[in-house]
């Protein structure tokens, strides 16, 4: 194949059909572009629209003697599906803000639950402190009978050296009476 | 493959294969069924009236608040997903936004009370809260494209729940400035032109009067899409992305009679979004009690939203976070071409609340 571009027909075409068309719509913008087109194009339309609305009002006339059912009953009909829909749009939305104000409450009764659970606690561990106090409270009663009873036993020393000390003075009382007996044999 | 000649120089070469590849890819085009589209994996949130709210699940997620796109009102939302390879939704799943689309759906002759302001206050607004409440998240991302980036902003402007960032593209705010002849454009503002009447007997306005209109004001003739499509058939990759636009572009949706109404009237008009005189229910939605973060991208070959028409929501947002992108694209490149997904990817990364640091 030479380096040549290949002949393309479709190529000239293409470039041929862009010019047309730009000058056939540059015309036509052109012929439309002024006051009196638009005029005569409301003119038209209002033209097509009142044969139109004629048109239709006879069909409603005549469908409402035969009874039949004309487009404008099939969209009254539409419309009551549109409206039950929103109905049931507008409870979902309830049910949803239901469902957040449970969900809400539920968060708030699973904080109580964990605070109650925290009492719980808390009173269990109060328990095991006061039956330890209990147990404390009868060792220190006993240890208190036993130092009433050591009380007890020093006050009977006490006494017990009393005793002793007064006959200790008797003793010394019959040595002394002993030895001035025993010097007046002597001095005869 | 080219043949040799003995007039060689003469006459110009010819190449077969490419002629053959040409003609056996539009034959296949004609006799093809049309192309998939809407690929990637969603589920629905919920459905009012024709309205569905879609969820694109993101493949890993990286970012806690999520992204919600509001389309037109004029074409089909699936633009967005068209091609698996340069789908917007798919590739922002990709990159780890979670998505949610607010598809308008295609009204019928019972819809023709919705309005605007209706489209908004019941359709937009429950979406919303029905997207914040399914992902969990705080913050919402809205995203708007074309008219839905005007739909996007006038509902930022009254929202209660919380929008944290606000992206629009391609979006018309201000109509001073019309894209057609001017003449038009004057007959619409002093009422020389008026579609009240039709628009009241038709409820609706046809699909085929919609393409009508963009073809009216874009280019009455249009055939040169047919002889770009034979001039590059020969192309398998160019043929495939052709057929999908032509899919989406000949795919128009009625639009409401009381909705054109206020776009007409209300807005291109009275130019009421621009002077906050545009009501949503009795509520005035002006632009100024927007305090989203914002970001704006326009396209520089756009010939259907101008750039000036989409530059004023700038100066009248009261956001501190502000961002105006033009690239280079038309009105539906940005979105076709899939570069969309990565231009709100840089913007909005580091305004998303990344999962993982």
């Amino acid at each position: 194949m030479s380096g040549k571009k290949p002949y393309d027909p479709f190529e000239s075409i293409h470039k041929l059909s862009l010019m047309w068309e730009k000058q056939i719509n540059d015309f036509i913008y052109l012929w439309t572009d002024n006051k009196e087109y638009m005029k005569m194009s409301n003119v038209g339309t209002e033209i097509n629209s009142r044969y139109l609305d004629a048109l239709k009002k006879n069909q409603e006339a005549l469908a409402s003697v035969l009874n039949l059912p004309t487009k404008n009953d099939v969209a009254n009909v539409a419309s009551l599906t549109i409206q039950a829909e929103e109905k049931i749009e507008a409870l979902e939305e309830q049910i949803w803000g239901l469902q957040d104000t449970m969900k809400t409450q539920s968060k708030d009764i699973e904080s109580v639950v964990e605070v109650s659970k925290e009492i719980i606690k808390l009173t269990k561990q109060l328990k095991t402190e006061l039956v330890k106090t209990k147990k404390e409270q009868i060792d220190t009663k006993e240890l208190h009978a036993e130092l009433q009873e050591m009380k007890f036993e020093i006050m009977k020393l006490t006494n017990f050296k009393e005793e002793f000390e007064s006959l200790k003075g008797l003793i010394e009382k019959d040595k002394g009476v002993e030895r001035e007996l025993a010097g007046s044999g002597t001095s005869k | 493959m080219a043949t040799e000649t003995p007039f060689k120089g003469l006459i110009p070469e010819f190449d077969y294969q490419k002629e053959m590849d040409r003609w056996a890819n539009v034959f296949k085009l004609l006799s093809e069924p049309d192309p998939k589209v809407g690929q990637t994996p969603r589920n629905e949130i919920w459905r009012k009236n024709k309205s569905v709210l879609w969820h694109y699940p993101a493949k890993q997620k990286k970012y806690a608040i999520p992204l919600f796109f509001v389309y037109s009102l004029f074409n089909k939302p699936y633009i967005l997903d068209i091609d698996p390879q340069k789908s917007v939704i798919k590739n922002l799943n990709d990159m780890g936004y979670e998505v949610y689309l607010l598809d308008w759906g295609t009204p019928g002759y019972e819809d023709k009370k919705i309005g605007i302001d209706t489209y908004i206050d019941k359709y937009l607004k429950t979406a919303v809260k029905r997207a914040v409440r399914h992902s969990g998240a705080e913050e919402i991302t809205l995203v708007g494209y074309c008219l839905g980036g005007t739909i996007a902003s006038i509902y930022a402007s009254i929202a209660e729940e919380p929008i944290k960032n606000l992206i629009v593209a391609t979006v018309p705010i201000d109509f001073t400035t019309f894209v057609g002849p001017e003449k038009w454009a004057d007959a619409l503002k002093n009422g020389d032109f008026n579609l009240d009447h039709f628009l009241d007997v038709y409820g609706v306005v046809p699909p085929k009067y919609v393409e009508m209109m963009f073809r009216a004001v874009g280019a009455p003739i249009y055939f040169t899409n047919y002889t770009m499509l034979l001039n590059r058939a020969h192309d398998q990759r160019y043929v495939e992305k052709w057929r999908r636009m032509n899919k989406w572009t000949l795919d128009q949706v009625p639009f409401t009679g009381e909705a054109y109404k206020q776009l007409g009237n209300d807005l291109v008009r009275d130019n009421k979004l621009i002077k906050g005189e545009f009501l949503v229910g009795n509520k005035p939605a002006d632009l100024k009690n927007i305090r989203a973060n914002l970001f704006v991208i326009s396209g520089s070959r756009d010939n259907l939203v101008l750039e000036e028409q989409s530059k004023p929501i700038m100066d009248l947002v009261s956001s501190e976070d502000k961002t105006y992108l033009c690239v280079e694209s038309g009105h539906v490149g940005l979105a076709l071409s899939g570069l969309f997904a990565g231009i709100v990817d840089q913007w909005a990364s580091s305004r998303s609340n990344p999962l993982f640091k």
